[in-house]
């Protein structure tokens, strides 16, 4: 019926003079948070990239580009984009299995759990790293525990190395990726997956056909989310890593601290900024074609 | 003396002076939402201390009218009058009214006792005088133990009488009500009635009120408007929409009604209608402007149509179904020479029913056979 | 509810590893919260023996400590201001107006939380940096609000979303002004959120380490720049007694949090913490 998504069931003051009114207040409104980001967000990066682009006699030039697309400075890219893969890989992996047996437990262990994987999120950064390095390192609890149960080759070397960064890393990202996968699998009708066992599906069968094409949109979500933030990431690296795991971050941080290479970190900057707008652009994609998918669906 | 249910106490309890409620008259509200449109022309006046009830289907456009009169969405064009001051683009908050509506909208971090104060506080009211008619009106509707309590903690039952205190309390000439009791269950809802209609009764109210329920339109209403497609199709009385339908619609939306189409013959000597159906026989009608030779729709209700031995002009069919549902029977008929499609006759009788197959002959008394144009939509 | 009734062992199974997982990710935090009692420092775990030497030393007055925590709270303190500032109003906008541009104020308002922080902070350093700014608390400030104050926003619009606007048509409907309603209606069921945002707010500029990083001074340094130094160049114990009370911090501000929600009714929790929903 035409009227019935029209029909107000809800009280609002609908008149043109108010609209209007309305609109007015929320451009007021808007104007402090836009102004701010805009001076101090917007205008800085604008000025990284064109800092970016400057010759040191101050003519337009691509060379801190191609220097820091070359040598070293390319390997610590590389080596950058590998990191942030293995971690945005773990975390989902770690992040699936979590959000998935949380979505069984009884609520009040499942809220237990989420505390566990979400508080470490308001605990600064720096701390977390620090704990990990005491666990993790030659005499830490990790390789303590595994000396002790006769593990073959322990103790590890499970710091200042690519596996001290990642382990860093996944546990910095997992509150995204098991939020995320919670949504998803929260939307996932349980009774689908009864009837497809009804058809004589096998657990597998159910869990590869049925349920991971159903949570499939949250997982790519997931993994790109990690990709994204772990690629601008720092202390962790800095941290727990070894002179191999230098990252981009921290070679701005060295430029600019160290070296007065502002030129070069602005380029640096500038790559990492086209890497996560085109992680965000194939996020963007995505939820585009499926909200077109969904008004397609809900339209006919 | 109608009994004193403990919500008419409390609407009586701050003062004893009776309060008495002020007309309304609307005069062509229409509104239309990007090009849709959802209310179309809607005239009506309604008189002080009368209980008015918009009665139809979602979409039919009574709660936007509702919204119109209560000002809290401006209509496209047309007049609201309170006592005959145009009220038409008066603020909300400006027009005195009260307003009770399903979700009823108590103050989530306010008591009982801050909800109900709130409209006092708004208008100025002394302290020591708001505390008197809060705890007299709380107390009389049977809510003092609760009056510290946050409305989350009050069922829905409670929260509905709170709401309603919180609009009696300041004691508004006219009272606008939005399918107020539209989420409690059928128990509730029928003591709510006799509450709400022993209230307004007592004071003098002006109530307008919105619902989609049938029963519950009749058992309120002083008068009733049905709504279709954003317009008033009747505004009557609920017996005279009952026995005087003006429109197909009508007749078929308070109680179901069966049509037969026809052709209108010469009036009777006593001026009744006597309409020629398609499918053979006569039914009469009382007088209506009808001219011979036109053709119409005439239509009776399932109760009043009668199973007779043959007789002049009854109209022979076939017995479909019969199904006792209690009380009496429902039977269907199928009348001889009815086009193909055309739904059976409906008939409820209490008397000993036909059985399915058997012959039967049908008619209807004149008072009970309305007739309408057939260009008439229903 | 028709449901796959899950294995037993399945259901042992899946206990197993995300208690395990768990326990691996809480374990950081716990040996820094006993480590911070041990006497022996960094030495062996469990500590042999515990004292609070390392909290005396952090709260020594004159020490760097004591400083950084101070300048931290400072900057920390203006940023929540700045942003309690902007959420409130930009949320008004976006929750609430009918705002032209709504996308693009809200594209706007998510990026900072998504851009890589070491832009964001070399933008900042680069802007600072000619007019003599770096080391001022008001600029750590200013830059640390560029991260929270989309988390303030967020916080405000879903706070905003989740008050019914009929109730403030009801309260105008009674008569109530434009003002009584802000402050009769409005505002009493926003303070939750407002407390929350203003928390989150805190937190977030006296954790920041990057942008701090960029624009301190070997005078003004905040304290996760400290303790950054500290965990990078010299091993200084005390650093794990700072560490326990920032763990500290981060849960209380959670639990008040938490118990400013429930006291106002709210069963809603998690919202809009993480940049999580707006893009899924």
């Amino acid at each position: 019926m035409a009227g019935t998504a029209l029909a107000p069931g809800k009280v609002r003051v609908k008149t043109s003079a108010k609209r209007g009114h309305r609109s007015r207040i929320a451009l007021v409104n808007a104007v402090p948070v836009t102004l701010f980001l805009l001076v101090l967000f917007v205008y800085p990066i604008v000025g990284v990239l064109s800092l970016s682009l400057k010759g040191d006699s101050g003519g337009f030039t691509l060379h801190w580009y191609t220097d820091a697309l070359s040598g070293a400075n390319l390997s610590v890219l590389i080596s950058t984009l590998r990191i942030s893969a293995e971690t945005a890989v773990l975390s989902l992996l770690v992040g699936f299995v979590l959000a998935h047996a949380i979505a069984r437990m009884r609520p009040v262990f499942a809220a237990l759990a989420m505390l566990i994987v979400v508080v470490p999120h308001f605990i600064s950064a720096l701390v977390r790293t620090y704990g990990w390095i005491i666990m993790l390192g030659e005499h830490g609890l990790i390789n303590t525990l595994l000396t002790s149960i006769h593990a073959p080759g322990a103790p590890y070397s499970l710091l200042y190395n690519e596996t001290g960064v990642v382990i860093g890393t996944t546990s910095v990202m997992l509150p995204y990726t098991v939020l995320v996968l919670q949504g998803v699998m929260r939307g996932v009708d349980g009774r689908l997956l009864a009837a497809a066992a009804g058809f004589g599906a096998s657990r597998s069968t159910i869990f590869r056909r049925i349920y991971l094409p159903l949570v499939a949109p949250g997982i790519g979500t997931a993994g790109l989310l990690s990709f994204i933030l772990c690629l601008g990431y720092y202390i962790t690296p800095a941290l727990m890593g070894g002179d191999k795991q230098t990252v981009v971050a921290a070679l701005i941080d060295q430029q600019v601290m160290k070296q007065d290479q502002w030129n070069s970190a602005a380029a640096f900057g500038v790559i990492l900024l086209l890497l996560t707008f085109a992680g965000l652009g194939v996020l963007g994609l995505a939820k585009l074609r499926r909200t077109k998918a969904h008004t397609r669906r809900s339209g006919s | 003396m109608p009994e004193r249910t403990k919500l008419l106490a409390a609407a009586l309890a701050p003062e004893s002076t009776s309060l008495t409620g002020k007309s309304l008259s609307v005069t062509g509200l229409r509104k239309s939402y990007s090009g849709t449109t959802v209310v179309d022309g809607v005239d009506m006046e309604i008189a002080a201390g009368e209980f008015v009830t918009f009665l139809g289907s979602s979409g039919s456009g009574k709660t936007t009218t509702l919204m119109m009169l209560a000002g809290f969405t401006e209509p496209d064009s047309g007049t609201v009058s309170v006592d005959g001051r145009d009220i038409t683009k008066l603020n909300p908050g400006k027009r005195d009214f009260g307003f009770v509506f399903q979700q009823y909208l108590l103050f989530p971090h306010m008591t009982v006792t801050e909800n109900v104060a709130f409209p006092l506080q708004l208008r100025g009211v002394p302290k020591a005088e708001i505390r008197r008619r809060v705890g007299q009106t709380l107390e009389a509707a049977g809510l003092a133990r609760f009056a510290g309590r946050k409305p989350r903690e009050l069922s829905g039952g409670q929260q509905q009488r709170v709401a309603l205190c919180r609009v009696l309390v300041y004691r508004p000439p006219i009272v606008l009500m939005d399918e107020p009791l539209g989420a409690l269950d059928k128990k509730l809802r029928d003591q709510m009635q006799t509450e709400i209609k022993s209230i307004q009764r007592e004071l003098g109210l002006t109530v307008v009120y919105v619902t989609h329920d049938q029963e519950e339109a009749l058992v309120l209403s002083d008068r009733i408007a049905i709504m279709r497609d954003g317009r008033i199709e009747q505004f009557d009385t609920p017996r005279g929409l009952f026995e005087r339908p003006r429109t197909p619609f009508v007749a078929d939306f308070l109680g179901a009604a069966n049509f037969l189409n026809g052709k209108v013959e010469e009036p009777t000597a006593d001026g009744c209608t006597r309409v020629r159906l398609d499918t053979g026989g006569v039914l009469t009608a009382r007088a209506h402007s009808c001219v011979p030779g036109q053709r119409v729709r005439a239509a009776v209700r399932p109760g009043k149509l009668r199973l007779v031995g043959v007789e002049e002009g009854c109209c022979s069919g076939t017995v479909e179904t019969a199904v006792y549902v209690g009380s009496l029977t429902r039977i269907t008929v199928r009348l001889d020479g009815a086009a193909p499609g055309t739904p059976p006759l409906r008939i409820e009788t209490a008397h000993t029913p036909p059985r399915p197959g058997e012959r039967v002959c049908v008619t209807a008394a004149r008072e009970d056979v309305s007739v309408f144009d057939e260009m008439d939509g229903g | 509810m028709m449901e796959l009734p899950a294995t037993r062992a399945g259901h042992i199974g899946r206990g197993i590893t995300a208690t395990a997982i768990l326990l691996f990710l809480a374990m950081p935090i716990v040996i820094i919260l006993v480590t911070s009692f041990g006497a022996d420092g960094i030495g062996t775990f469990p500590p042999k023996e515990y004292s609070a030497r390392w909290y005396e030393q952090m709260a020594a007055p004159g020490s760097d400590w004591a400083t950084s925590i101070a300048l931290s709270s400072l900057v920390a303190t203006l940023t929540t201001v700045f942003s309690l500032i902007l959420g409130v109003t930009a949320a008004t906008a976006l929750a609430r107006g009918r705002l032209p541009l709504h996308a693009a104020v809200y594209g706007l308002v998510l990026a900072p939380l998504l851009i890589p922080q070491v832009v964001i902070a070399l933008g900042l350093f680069l802007f600072f940096e000619p007019v003599g700014m770096l080391g001022s608390p008001l600029a750590i400030a200013l830059g640390h609000t560029v991260l929270a104050a989309p988390i303030a926003v967020l916080i405000m619009i879903s706070t905003l979303k989740g008050i019914d606007e009929r109730l403030e048509d009801a309260a105008a409907g009674m008569g109530a002004g434009r003002m009584t309603i802000a402050r009769r209606i409005t505002f009493p069921l926003a303070t939750p959120g407002l407390i929350a945002a203003a928390v989150f707010s805190f937190i977030t500029s006296f954790d920041e380490f990057f942008i701090a990083q960029f624009m301190s001074t070997p005078d003004t340094r905040t304290l996760p720049v400290l303790v950054f130094n500290a965990l990078q160049f010299d091993v200084d114990p005390t650093v794990t007694a700072v560490s326990a009370v920032l763990i500290a911090l981060a849960v209380l501000a959670l639990a008040l949090v938490a118990l400013v929600r429930k006291l106002g009714g709210h069963r809603n929790q998690q919202q809009g913490v993480l940049p999580v929903e707006p893009l899924t």
